[in-house]
């Protein structure tokens, strides 16, 4: 569903990720995982669009989307929740929401699944009319994953969900996660925390300092004592 | 000696000055909120507009609905070149960068404007049907004042409304506060942030009408302090803030004709120093202004 083929990105001059390649399979849970600086939000937002990568190209659905803009991306079915949600605190829950639906055009539709995400989640539709800033962090994740949903996308980009939440509400994240993943939606997740992360992917990357250090199926890394003891700490 | 009538007689002209800052204000804190940028330029639109409705409304003698409709659309064109040739290479750079070439667009401008229609200021003549004569109990006023106040409010509404509830004005204000993120959401900024120019710009070129039509006068320099006092009444209001930027622009208008009216005559010469002693008068206050956007997000 998107490959990623050789992706450099600098900042200016300086190299915040080198050659990396990954892909993710319709469906799945692909998580990506590395520590601070290792280069995953550069790389999901060269996926995005909004980074241009120096050298590489990225495919979604078999096409060439590198030189694509961030909206042509999100039309075609790419959402990125971003590291430390990226709500707009002085809209309202609702026009948040709507903002995620800012690419679609038919408005049943969009009121259609407004009401679905309020379903979903049922605390932003007591919150709707409140302005998003006055949200808890928990609150605040589920308006940001609620509103990359109402793009309706076929591949979600996560970028750290989990950072900065209680266990319990992680817990319930992830159960979110796993449903939206059965809903059709395929998912790429970053993430520091592998413990987690791991437990519900089927496949994973780890980035090092920019570089694809080790990669494989989930259950596989797991076991890795390379993995247990940097990232699980085993 | 302190009379009823006087002072209303001068709120009302207050109101109706505050009206002028008030709509130049709206295009400036909309472009403020987004860019960071002092925009020069949009007093530039002012006197460009009044002479446009001179040439086409009094020269050319199109009706007055045809002028109002035209020097918007005109105002609107200005503002879009203005973005797209002007800002919108810059976008991204140092913030200064904006701001010199917003006053090399203003300098521009007024310079063009003097070697075009002369140093000379234009008397502009309101038709008989602007200069009636209304006489109240304890007002005086012409129908211009009613159609500065109407057509204003009407303005003041719909941009409101727009901001407040389309889809455009949701975007507008997302990309004001996190342009990243908006980016995320697929909106195209950089067409957001024309737009904001070319509403801001009509506007701004209506205003010019309204103030020819008011006071009678144009010249190729009236867009500078006219300019630079909207953007007194943004910060006032609250810099970013769409309905500061309506308040501060009342609230600058009656300050600036209340105080003419009621200080001994020898302060008249100085009402332009007034407007800017409110200024820091409020910031002392109130440093993000009366509704500013800080206070508004608080819980
Ligand atoms: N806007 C930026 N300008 C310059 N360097 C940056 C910028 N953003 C990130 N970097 C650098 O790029 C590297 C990778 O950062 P990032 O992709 O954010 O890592 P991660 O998401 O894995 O923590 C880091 O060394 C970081 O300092
Ligand atoms: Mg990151």
């Amino acid at each position: 569903m998107l490959k990623v083929e050789g992706l450099t990105v600098k900042y200016g001059v300086i190299p915040a990720v080198v050659n990396v390649s990954l892909e993710v399979r319709e469906g799945q849970i692909v998580t990506l995982l590395g520590a601070n600086g290792a280069g995953k939000t550069t790389t999901l937002k060269a996926v995005m669009g909004v980074l241009r990568p120096a050298v590489g190209k990225i495919f979604y659905r078999g096409q060439d989307i590198t030189s694509l803009s961030p909206s042509l991306r999100v039309r075609l079915g790419i959402a990125l929740v971003p590291e430390g949600r990226g709500i707009f605190n002085r809209l309202t829950v609702e026009e948040n929401l709507l903002l995620g639906a800012y690419s679609r055009s038919s408005r049943e539709e969009i009121v259609k699944d407004l009401e679905e995400i309020y379903l979903l989640f049922p605390r932003l539709a007591e919150r709707r009319k409140q302005i998003a800033g006055t949200l808890s962090g928990g609150e605040q994740q589920m308006l940001a994953l609620g509103r990359g949903l109402m793009a309706r996308p076929q591949l979600m980009l996560l970028d750290e969900p989990s950072l900065g939440l209680a266990p319990l509400v992680v817990r319930e994240l992830y159960t979110l996660i796993e449903k939206i993943r059965d809903q059709g939606v395929t998912i790429l997740l970053v993430e520091q925390s592998a413990l987690v992360a791991l437990g519900i992917a089927d496949y994973a990357y780890v980035l090092e300092s920019g570089n694809v250090k080790l990669f494989g199926e989930s259950e596989v890394l797991k076991s890795l004592d390379e993995v247990k003891r940097v990232y699980l700490g085993g | 000696m302190f009379s009823w009538g006087y002072f209303l007689q001068q709120s009302m002209n207050g109101i109706i000055l505050g009206c002028i800052y008030a709509l130049l204000a709206l295009g400036m804190t909309v472009v403020y909120g987004i860019l960071r940028l002092i925009n020069f330029a949009h007093g530039s639109l002012i006197t460009v507009g009044a002479f446009f409705v001179y040439f086409i409304f009094f020269r050319a003698g199109l009706s007055l609905p045809a002028s109002v409709f035209l020097v918007l659309g005109f105002g609107g064109l200005m503002g879009l070149v203005l973005d797209t040739i002007a800002y919108r290479k810059l976008r991204g750079g140092p913030e200064v960068a904006l701001l010199i070439t917003s006053l090399g667009f203003y300098t521009f401008v007024e310079n063009f404007m003097k070697m075009v229609v002369s140093p000379q200021p234009y008397a502009f003549k309101t038709p008989p049907y602007l200069s009636i004569m209304y006489k109240t109990q304890f007002l005086t006023f012409r129908s211009i004042d009613v159609f500065i106040i109407v057509s204003s409010i009407i303005i003041m509404l719909i941009f409101h409304l727009f901001v407040k509830k389309s889809k455009m004005g949701i975007a507008m204000r997302a990309v004001a506060e996190n342009l990243e993120i908006a980016r995320l959401m697929g909106i195209e900024v950089n067409r957001v942030i024309s737009l904001t120019f070319v509403l801001g710009s009509a506007i701004a070129a209506f205003t010019g009408f309204l103030w020819g039509a008011k006071y009678g006068q144009i010249s190729y320099d009236m867009g500078f302090l006219t300019g630079v006092k909207a953007f007194v009444a943004v910060v006032v209001g609250g810099v970013g803030s769409i309905p500061g930027a309506m308040l501060g622009g009342f609230v600058l208008g009656l300050a600036e004709i209340l105080s003419i009216a009621f200080l001994p005559t020898r302060f008249a010469e100085y009402r332009d120093g007034i407007v800017f002693a409110i200024l820091i008068v409020v910031l002392l206050l109130r440093p993000a202004g009366i509704m500013g956007v800080k206070e508004e997000v608080r819980v």
